[in-house]
């Protein structure tokens, strides 16, 4: 073993791997940071030039470039407002906020360091846990996938913002736009009226980019008495690295919960990084002594949906290094990589070939110690888009979210929803409805209307949902989540009602 | 399909060669639009073939994936560009289910069939369970316990196709639950969700090696290279293939000549040595239908797809 592990070790160490590492780290943070680009489409691209390299060295690359991608979307989420990938949701809830408010540097340093932890406590889920993890990953059936997301869509109530109606009318929006185009299990068109725009669906990445980009973009370009060659944020080139690394990890449970929330999703093949996110950020929020903060730049914020996010590149690899499974598309293009060299990734990886699994641990390390070393050096380059007048940042921006819309798909149809979707997002955004909530429909509701249709017809018998232990353990906490949230609602009244009170009395 | 991806990256390595020298047909690029996504069965063999045109006619063949509706978005678009024989696109037995289960007015006569080019083998694949271990006690079982058997399909699609095609050959009843790929049917075998499913080399093998999955048969006329222990259907006493072949088309009322042409150069392209490794590789056997046999052969797999959609439409 030690063997094994020394030679994986001599190859990661090696002066061009980590050239190359590093190469890939810039590029996966910069590709992430585009709205529009996703991580996904980097490591495709990456994908060739690791045909010349050495099997791990290739793979190496690619982690490096995944890892970086988990941290650039924090980039546009906390400088603009708009997630650079749809990882980084959740991130901009509290790290726009915080940016706006003057600080950029601290937001974006939370959001790196937190990152870095993430991914460094999945890497160590992944070495010590893996093989049971994946185990259990595995036989996990529809039941629980579904009751899985019943509970990730009690989220929605740490969404809502200034209103639970809107916010509901928000998520059940969300959950109707996923049911347009065919139907996930047989392909039967619904509500496409006949028309080539709506026949493939609205497909998830659209979806964002429409609701989120377009929309906060058009709100930059609203007039309130403002010049247009403003920036974004006001001059405040200010972070201090090491200060804020204390303040992370002086709240270590916010950080550990959050990372094994990204290690958990991840690990299950068909969820991702857009969930973990949310998912770590709503549990950040309710555990939180003042949830009244979220919302406004509150640190915690930032450091679990980043943490959860990032967490989810080592809970990934966690079914295909045991198994053979991938737990993301991004894990199934390593794969990829590995078997053009002649590496079938299989159940059989660990024992056949260890220095190789070894290497891939110790490749995840110094990924995240390379992309920590890449954001704190160029940390005041990425602070310097803020100076960039908003007449030339916006319509770059709008650009590249286009073109990373066209490029998915290849039709041109995904445009014309695009601009439709952008003013749709605008408006509900004018009318002050959350947008969280509809992502969430839009991600949660094709996920839990495959795995009920597809538990039905496995079993008609619907209490197997209950009597399935681990997924009426998660319906028990849906239903926990729901009280707590009317509960904590219930307060936030109150509280607010002496006010109220007064005001009428005037 | 994730295991798909990794089959297409491969193929990405080959594609760095020098064209030949060109005839009258082509005399510019050629578009393939491929009506799935990057890194599916279609696109990962697809790329092969445009490989291999582009070296053998000296056009550059560069592949347009267009997803969406299993493969209807990109078909449809294919149906309106103009018939000159420098749009060219692909089908599989999907195209047939979808049309006969109404979900496209498009079929395979909505176009010109010029070659059939690959033949995936599909095997019965069944998860480790008490109940079933070969295909002989997997009928029998079936038998006694009618409905209880899960099968993992693609609803509508041609593993529901297949699987029914073994359920009327053996008057049996399976229950169907629906999983949209193979690498999703194949993560619920392991996971015991469901009992048995469609599979082939590149998504199974490595489970079947492990001792994981059992292969109970394979869907071709003889038994396969990759696992040639594994008895086929016709040796089980059933008449029928399990295959996914897929080919090359043209849009409706392209000149004769240029369908030829394009014929010839494919016949040529499935000789090249290389083209045969790749695809081999891909977990496909090469073959080579001209127009008419091919044409024959999507003729009477239609006749028994249209028999079968009854079942299709639970």
């Amino acid at each position: 073993m030690l063997d094994a592990f020394l030679a994986g070790a001599h190859q990661v160490f090696a002066f061009d791997t980590l050239t190359y590492m590093l190469i890939g780290s810039v590029a996966g943070i910069i590709a992430a940071a585009i709205p529009g680009f996703t991580v996904t489409m980097a490591i495709i691209l990456t994908l060739p030039l690791t045909f010349a390299m050495e099997p791990l060295q290739g793979v190496s690359v690619m982690l490096s470039v995944y890892v970086g991608g988990y941290t650039g979307g924090l980039i546009s989420a906390a400088l603009l407002g708009i997630p650079g990938t749809p990882s980084s949701v959740a991130t901009t809830f509290d790290a726009f906020p915080m940016a706006r408010k003057g600080e950029p540097g601290r937001a974006l340093s939370l959001g790196v360091w937190a990152s870095f932890f993430g991914t460094v406590i999945s890497t160590i889920v992944l070495i010590v846990a893996a093989p049971p993890l994946a185990l259990i990953a595995v036989k996990l059936g529809p039941w629980e996938y579904f009751a899985l997301i019943v509970f990730a869509l009690t989220i929605v109530a740490s969404l809502v913002g200034n209103s639970l109606i809107r916010g509901l009318i928000a998520g059940v929006i969300g959950l109707g736009i996923a049911t347009i185009g065919p139907d996930p299990m047989m392909g039967k068109s619904r509500l496409t009226f006949d028309t080539d725009l709506l026949m493939p669906g609205l497909p998830f990445l659209v979806v964002l980019i429409g609701i989120f980009a377009i929309s906060q973009l058009l709100s930059e370009v609203e007039i309130h008495g403002k010049k247009t060659n403003q920036a974004l944020i006001p001059d405040v080139i200010d972070f201090k690295t090491w200060k804020v690394m204390r303040e992370v990890l002086m709240a270590p449970v916010n950080l550990f919960r959050s990372s094994m929330i990204g290690v958990l999703i991840g690990a299950l093949p068909g969820a991702g990084g857009s969930i973990a996110n949310l998912l770590a950020y709503d549990q950040a929020k309710r555990s939180s002594k003042n949830p009244e903060k979220f919302g406004e730049g509150c640190a915690d914020g930032v450091v679990a949906s980043e943490a959860g996010n990032s967490a989810t590149a080592g809970g990934g690899l966690i079914p295909m290094i045991a198994l053979g499974i991938p737990g993301s598309a991004v894990d199934a293009i390593l794969m990829a990589s590995l078997m053009v060299h002649g590496i079938s990734v299989g159940p059989r990886l660990i024992m056949d070939h260890a220095d190789l699994a070894y290497g891939m641990f110790i490749a995840m390390i110094v990924s995240s110690l390379m992309m920590l070393v890449v954001c704190v050096a160029s940390m005041r380059l990425f602070l310097r888009v803020t100076d960039i007048p908003k007449q030339f940042i916006v319509p770059t921006v709008i650009i590249c979210c286009v073109i990373g819309a066209f490029a998915l798909n290849n039709r041109v149809t995904d445009l014309y929803l695009l601009g439709i979707i952008g003013l749709v997002g605008y408006g509900l955004k004018s009318l002050d409805y959350p947008l969280a909530p509809l992502v969430l429909g839009v991600i949660l509701g094709p996920i839990a209307e495959t795995n009920l249709r597809r538990a039905l017809m496995s079993d008609p018998d619907w209490t197997t949902f209950f009597t399935r232990p681990i997924s009426a353990i998660l319906l028990a906490a849906a239903l926990l989540s729901v009280i707590f949230s009317v509960r904590s609602i219930l307060k936030m009244r109150k509280k607010n009602r002496p006010a109220t009170d007064e005001q009428d009395g005037d | 399909m994730f295991r798909k991806i990794a089959v297409a990256a491969g193929l990405m390595a080959a594609a760095f060669a020098a064209p030949a020298q060109a005839q009258s047909y082509p005399e510019k690029p050629i578009e393939f639009i491929v009506p799935w996504g990057p890194g599916g069965g279609s696109d990962t063999l697809m790329r092969i073939v445009a490989q291999g045109l582009t070296e053998e006619t000296g056009q550059a063949v560069p592949v347009i994936n267009m997803p969406g509706v299993g493969g209807n978005v990109g078909l449809a678009e294919f149906a309106k560009r103009p018939a000159d024989g420098y749009t060219i696109s692909q089908i599989h037995e999907g195209l047939l289910v979808s049309n006969q289960t109404g979900i496209t007015d498009l079929n395979w006569d909505s176009f010109i069939p010029v070659a059939l080019v690959a033949s995936s083998p599909q095997y019965l694949t069944l998860s480790k369970n008490d109940n079933f271990s070969n295909f002989e006690e997997l009928v029998a079982y079936a038998k006694a316990h009618p409905g209880a058997v899960r099968a993992g399909v693609t609803l509508g699609g041609i593993p529901h196709v297949h699987i029914a095609m073994i359920e009327e050959a053996m008057g049996l009843q399976f229950s169907y639950v629906g999983y949209t790929d193979t690498g999703e049917r194949i993560r619920a075998l392991m996971g015991g969700n469901i009992d048995i499913a469609i599979g082939d080399i590149s998504s199974a093998k490595q489970f079947v090696d492990n001792g994981d999955l059992i292969y109970a048969a394979v869907g071709t006329e003889e038994r396969t290279d990759d696992a040639p222990d594994v008895p086929t259907l016709k040796e089980l006493g059933m008449d029928a293939e399990l295959v996914i072949t897929r080919g090359v088309v043209l849009p409706k009322g392209t000149p004769q000549e240029t369908v030829d042409a394009l014929e010839a150069h494919i016949e040529k392209v499935m000789q090249r040595e290389d083209v045969i490794k790749l695809m081999k590789n891909a977990g496909a056997d090469p073959v080579f239908y001209g127009q008419e046999k091919y044409s024959a052969y999507l003729d009477k797999l239609n006749a028994t797809i249209a028999k079968l959609v009854g079942k299709l439409e639970g």
